[in-house]
């Protein structure tokens, strides 16, 4: 039985409660493919996790959808409110599916790696090494959306994960960054992450 | 392994592919749908959602097809499962869609929280001599020379998600949203 938290009604608008859903569960698919991908069950634990949370959020979206109707065109308008945010959430329910497939150890097939090589979007697991120009660095100063069309998705620190990094989050070495984004973008950030030591000559 | 055993492993693999990468590209529409109180785009969304139930199922029979050994099993539940979670998340986007199809209004705090409010959505076919023809997106800068925004590319009746290294191909159709303005900027582009 998973631990349900409890939720009780607290003041908070409706927009910031629904953009953290769509973006919390948006995120969720890639980290979860991830996951899948890497056979990491840290990962997907932390995903399960995530659900969690948008599970709450959901449930308290609804508490403030109720108490912001006032009329019947209230109703109405903020039924699009309810119906999205109910769909974010069974985006992230299905997150956790593809978690559970590895936290349960039903097994990923050697197949699922082709898959992943021909999607759209790569995905990518890199640990940064000391002698990596990243280390230090802050994920905002990348610049990596424009720079390679990458984005880092989440931080694994120690026993820490930091889902959807902010700009200011600087970069340390024995950090493992998970991104994704485009195929030579992907390649190229990976080789930054894990430079190796140049070798002096003697 | 059986030749024709691989060759379902292969069939496995592009439908998986094509699963996952039409699902996400169905949120990004249903979203964009919402945002924009855009019917043609909520319609394309359910038009996907019916490609993506038929897909589903042709990569079940694949799976059940494929000569696997008992070890092998859980893998390949693996493999349905990873199915089932991309279908999943088809519906939901179908479901995102439902709204705009109903008639309802979006609410005024959703088109604040999915992107700054755009307002139109275009169509526009790509000539076999436009300057786009061959070009990836990041090649084309077309938010930068047109405002307009890259929504999907459809190309031979499937639609594909919009990446920077996508090449662009004549014949291809653009929908794309953004301020009518950059609508005639765009046909520029596309016609030569």
């Amino acid at each position: 039985m998973p631990r349900l938290e409890k939720v009780k009604y607290r003041a908070v608008p409706v927009r910031d409660i629904f953009l953290e859903m769509k973006n919390l569960s948006e995120l969720m698919i890639d980290l979860a493919y991830s996951a899948a991908l890497f056979n990491d069950h840290e990962l997907a634990q932390e995903i399960l996790e995530l659900e969690g949370r948008v599970d709450t959020l959901d449930c308290l979206l609804e508490m403030t959808i109720m108490i912001a109707a006032r009329d019947a065109h209230d109703a109405e308008a903020l039924t699009s409110v309810s119906t999205a945010a109910s769909a974010a959430d069974k985006i992230s329910d299905a997150a956790g599916d593809i978690a559970a497939i590895v936290t349960q150890n039903i097994g990923v097939h050697p197949l699922v790696s082709q898959v992943f090589e021909k999607t759209e979007e790569r995905l990518m697991q890199a640990k940064v090494t000391a002698d990596s120009l990243l280390v230090g660095k802050q994920v905002g100063e990348l610049d990596l959306a424009a720079k390679m069309g990458i984005d880092i998705i989440a931080i694994h620190r120690e026993k820490d994960w930091i889902i959807d990094p902010e700009k200011a989050e600087h970069i340390r070495s024995g950090d493992i960054l998970i991104a994704r984004g485009v195929h030579s973008g992907i390649k190229e950030f990976k080789e930054l992450a894990e430079q190796k030591p140049r070798r002096s000559i003697d | 392994m059986s030749q024709q055993n691989r060759g379902v492993l292969e069939e496995i693999v592009e439908r998986l592919v094509e699963l996952k990468d039409t699902s996400e590209l169905m949120i990004d529409l249903a979203y964009s749908s919402l945002l924009l109180n855009n019917t043609e785009l909520a319609e394309e969304v359910q038009r996907l959602e019916e490609h993506v139930d038929k897909l589903h199922t042709d990569f079940e029979l694949l799976v059940l097809q494929s000569e696997f050994t008992k070890d092998q099993a859980r893998g390949f539940l693996g493999l349905i499962r990873l199915g089932v979670a991309a279908e999943k998340i088809a519906d939901a986007a179908a479901q995102i869609a439902t709204v705009v199809l109903r008639g309802i209004e979006p609410h005024p705090v959703l088109q604040l929280s999915i992107r700054k409010a755009e307002e139109t959505v275009v169509y526009m076919p790509v000539a076999a001599d436009s300057k786009l023809v061959n070009k990836t997106l990041l090649e084309a800068r077309i938010p930068e020379e047109t405002g307009m925004w890259i929504l999907a590319i459809r190309r031979g009746g499937k639609s594909i998600r919009p990446k920077l290294d996508s090449k662009i191909m004549a014949g291809d159709i653009l929908i794309a949203s953004g301020y009518a303005e950059g609508e005639e900027s765009l046909r520029k582009l596309a016609t030569h």
